[in-house]
């Protein structure tokens, strides 16, 4: 699995807010087809560094490279055209659009109707749409909403919100999913549902690095897992190791390091 | 030299105007996250109330000034319940329109208390003006300056020293914690209100002299103390002060050496190029402390 | 199929309208409501699906008044090369204008279009050399095409509404596809938007300027009615009412848009017999139906049917 060239490499990224220091000299590497944990306690700059490789802001050292280049100086909206796709912390649905609207917009990097191709509807652009609805209910059918393709995705049920995210992501047709906590307010199924669901995009091919707290779903589908602590890496490894770590359990357990 | 002076006078006796006003948006900007369009309404209804008391009603000039801010502040104080309160959903957008509503409502009722006529009082003391260098400045700018600076002392005292001033400061950086530890926001945001537009009033006041009032006036000013509060800031006191000085200098060099008709666009060059360069304005409101 | 027949009703209307009114003033109001309704169109786009608020589109009205103006007049245009020339002046403004601007939001950017529209505004008016200054610009002729002249209400109110269908086609067109998606997702969460890959600073520009554009439309066709301007049709109050239409008729609709355009038209002239009490009047109509239905009258009245059925 790791004879492949990483899809990812996070190269001593470093960034500060002010005085607060985020990420310090961070470096880890994304292999394809790969499922990374990323965890440590509230405050290590798990979503800082989700910003910088989205392209949110830049680093102020190091470099982030995707595919082999270098992502700094794109804008976000280029980096989902590059193939990298998030979802949020706190949900982030348009609440206004229907659920398969929803998707239809995710596919908007696959997309390339603009406002001439609206206004005369030529040909290419009618077969487009069709193309990209038929996409949209394949994705709802994935995670199980295809019922309700036509509700106002503000109205749906909270863990099903957090599906349509997943699937919305996915619609930008990702290398690399970034995934924001997305157990954070599931029940016990729910989660394990959605484990299911992270583990099946993974076997299309799609590398995911995923920040959550709920560590028995971490642990249990990660293939690799990497610490923050305080903007620093404390630790990188396979979930057996990582339990077993002993700078990990003092940064969760809360011993400082001098004694 | 001289011109340059005579220049800088005028500019200051605007400038402090437009400060005053601006320092009325951005204090209910603060506490409300407002941008009361019919502020201006109110500097009108200052001047032109200023002007009854004076005039018809005989009242000698002290009281005058009391009772036309006291009025005016009530009348702030009504808007707030009747018509900003009521509100359902208070975004941006609904409330521009409210607001923008009032200040049609308020110049309609200005044109029906007082006619499409133009008043003026006189001065608030007759001394000839004061010869510096060569340029005039006449009393009336100084004692526009001088209530606005003692203005200012005030309101400085009154957010650092006292209770309810530190109170509405709290309730300005985070309404809900201030909820929580029990100061009455609901409470703050009228008072808010009532000084903004008693501040509004103030500034109608010290003008009546030197302008002609009339129920038109308003909207102008309104927009000009509403850059003046972009310049130095929207939200910061100091900055507002700043940027009313700093916008009634430019404005009057502008006319003396540029053209007399691009008076108004003065204000709006300086509000665009503010926002495109330094959105948060020459102090920053999102850095520095909010008073 | 429900589209056609709405167009069709629509079509309809109009040619009933022009057909069996002949009072004068009927026609001009009439009249007046077309060219309301496309500002209120091109507004809507920019603010109803993208929720980006102008407070300065008076501006690209008065752009558009002012370029067929003086282009048919100092230089004896004919009408019909002036007007794409006249949108074309809108546009690129627009887009300059644009750039900066909104990278801006909220309240800075409502301040900033406000700037903007003033300072056109001053320009209008202290021109006096091109435009004519405060007093007006006089004698932009009237428009005619080959035999058919346009100086008859009847022709007008067809040329007017026929622009308000090209435009609502084109509205509906853009907002029932990928654009218009990307348009409402900006609307909804412009983070969220930028994170599925939309490139919500160019397509906020695009809008703007289309939005312009429409708006420079109404400004031909407003200019070649009356064939008289003053800055003061497209003053900073302008701005302000197109986007009362826009709010009061209902945000993010088109059919919202023709009824705001419709009401803010017609209130003024019945508020006429309020005379002195016209802008308490006025503003007092704005508050109110702001405080009670901030969604807008198409909304606000769907919501109270809905209640009310509920309720029963």
């Amino acid at each position: 699995m790791n004879s492949d060239h990483p899809l990812l490499i996070v190269e001593n990224v470093s960034k500060a807010f002010g005085g607060v220091q985020a990420l310090s000299d961070v470096s880890f590497q994304l292999f394809p087809g790969t499922i990374t944990g990323l965890i440590g306690p509230n405050g290590a700059g798990k979503t800082t560094l989700f910003n910088l490789i989205t392209g949110i802001f830049p680093a102020d050292t190091g470099d982030i490279l995707f595919k082999g280049s270098s992502t700094l100086n794109n804008t976000v909206h280029e980096l989902v055209q590059c193939g990298i796709a998030r979802t949020f912390q706190n949900v982030e649905l348009f609440e206004s659009m229907t659920a398969l609207e929803n998707i239809l917009v995710g596919q908007h990097a696959r997309t390339r109707c603009g406002m001439w191709g609206s206004v005369f509807r030529f040909p290419w652009v009618r077969h487009e749409e069709g193309r990209a609805t038929k996409i949209a209910f394949e994705l709802l059918d994935f995670i199980g909403l295809k019922e309700h393709a036509l509700r106002k995705s503000g109205d749906l049920a909270f863990g099903w919100q957090r599906l349509l995210e997943l699937a919305r992501a996915l619609a930008s047709g990702p290398r690399l999913l970034l995934l924001d906590e997305p157990a954070a307010g599931l029940n016990m199924v729910e989660t394990m549902q959605l484990g299911d669901l992270i583990r099946k995009v993974r076997d299309q091919g799609i590398t995911i690095l995923l920040v959550e707290h709920d560590m028995s779903l971490t642990m249990e589908i990660s293939d690799a897992i990497v610490v923050l602590d305080q903007g620093k890496k404390i630790a990188q490894g396979s979930p057996r190791s990582i339990q077993e770590d002993e700078a990990v359990m003092r940064a969760y357990l809360g011993t400082s390091p001098q004694k | 030299m001289q011109e340059i002076l005579q220049y800088f006078f005028s500019g200051i006796t605007n400038g402090a105007i437009y400060a005053v006003i601006a320092i009325g948006f951005s204090m209910l900007y603060n506490s409300t996250d407002l941008i009361n369009f019919a502020h201006g309404e109110f500097v009108m209804l200052g001047a032109l109330t200023m002007v009854t008391f004076s005039g018809p009603f005989h009242l000698p000039l002290l009281p005058a000034f009391i009772a036309t801010v006291c009025c005016i502040s009530i009348a702030g104080l009504l808007f707030e319940r009747l018509a900003i309160r009521t509100v359902r959903f208070p975004e941006p957008i609904v409330l521009i329109i409210i607001t923008v509503g009032a200040s049609i409502f308020l110049r309609g009722i200005g044109m029906l208390a007082w006619g499409k006529d133009a008043y003026s009082i006189p001065p608030f003391s007759t001394h000839p003006p004061l010869d510096i260098a060569g340029a005039k400045l006449l009393a009336q700018s100084l004692w526009i300056l001088l209530i606005v600076l003692l203005m200012v002392a005030c309101l400085h005292f009154f957010f650092k020293k006292t209770l309810t001033g530190k109170a509405m400061e709290a309730c300005a950086i985070d309404k809900r914690a201030a909820w929580i530890v029990g100061i009455p926001s609901k409470l703050m945001v009228m008072l808010a209100f009532g000084l903004s537009t008693g501040l509004g009033a103030l500034s109608g006041v010290i003008i009546s002299p030197i302008t002609m009032c009339s129920y038109d006036m308003g909207t102008m000013l309104g927009l000009k103390g509403f850059c003046a509060a972009m310049l130095g800031g929207l939200g910061s006191l100091w900055g507002s002060l700043i940027g009313g000085f700093l916008l009634g200098i430019l404005e009057a060099l502008g006319v003396g050496f540029v053209s007399s008709g691009l008076k108004d666009a003065t204000a709006f060059f300086l509000l665009l190029f503010i926002l495109y360069a330094r959105p948060g304005g020459i102090i920053s409101a999102l850095n520095v402390k909010r008073f | 199929m429900r589209v056609q027949i709405l167009y069709s009703f629509f079509i309809l209307m109009v040619a009933l309208a022009g057909h069996f009114i002949s009072n004068a003033y009927y026609l001009q109001v009439l009249t007046f409501i077309g060219i309301n309704t496309l500002l209120a169109l091109g507004l809507n786009m920019l603010m109803g699906y993208a929720g980006q608020i102008s407070l300065g589109h008076a501006a690209f009205y008065g752009i558009g008044a002012y370029a067929t103006a003086i282009l048919t007049v100092h230089f004896s245009w004919s009408p019909w090369l002036a007007l794409p020339v006249a949108i074309a002046a809108a546009v690129m403004v627009a887009y300059i204008v644009g750039v900066p601007t909104l990278k801006l939001s909220g309240y800075y950017l409502g301040m900033g279009t406000l700037g903007f529209g003033m300072i056109i505004n001053i320009i209008f008016r202290e021109w006096s050399s091109v435009t004519g200054g405060a007093s007006g610009f006089v004698g932009i002729p009237a428009l005619s095409l080959g035999p058919v002249s346009f100086s008859s209400r009847q022709n007008y109110l067809y040329l007017v509404w026929g622009c308000v269908l090209l435009c609502i086609v084109l509205c509906r067109r853009i907002i029932d596809s990928r654009v218009g998606r990307a348009l409402r997702a900006i609307h909804d969460g412009e983070k969220a938007a930028a994170a599925v890959g939309v490139d919500t600073q160019k397509l906020k520009l695009q809008v703007f300027v289309l939005s312009a554009g429409m708006s420079a439309l109404a400004g031909f066709l407003y200019a070649h009615l009356v064939c008289f301007i003053s800055p003061e049709t497209f003053s900073f109050i302008m701005s302000i009412r197109m986007v009362t239409m826009v709010v009061i008729g209902g945000m993010a609709s088109i059919w919202g848009s023709l009824l705001g355009a419709s009401l803010l038209t017609l209130l003024p002239e019945w508020l006429h017999a309020f005379s002195e009490f016209e802008m308490v009047v006025y503003g007092l109509i704005l508050m109110i139906v702001m405080i009670f239905l901030p969604k807008g009258l198409t909304r606000g009245i769907l919501d109270i049917v809905e209640r009310s059925r509920r309720s029963l």
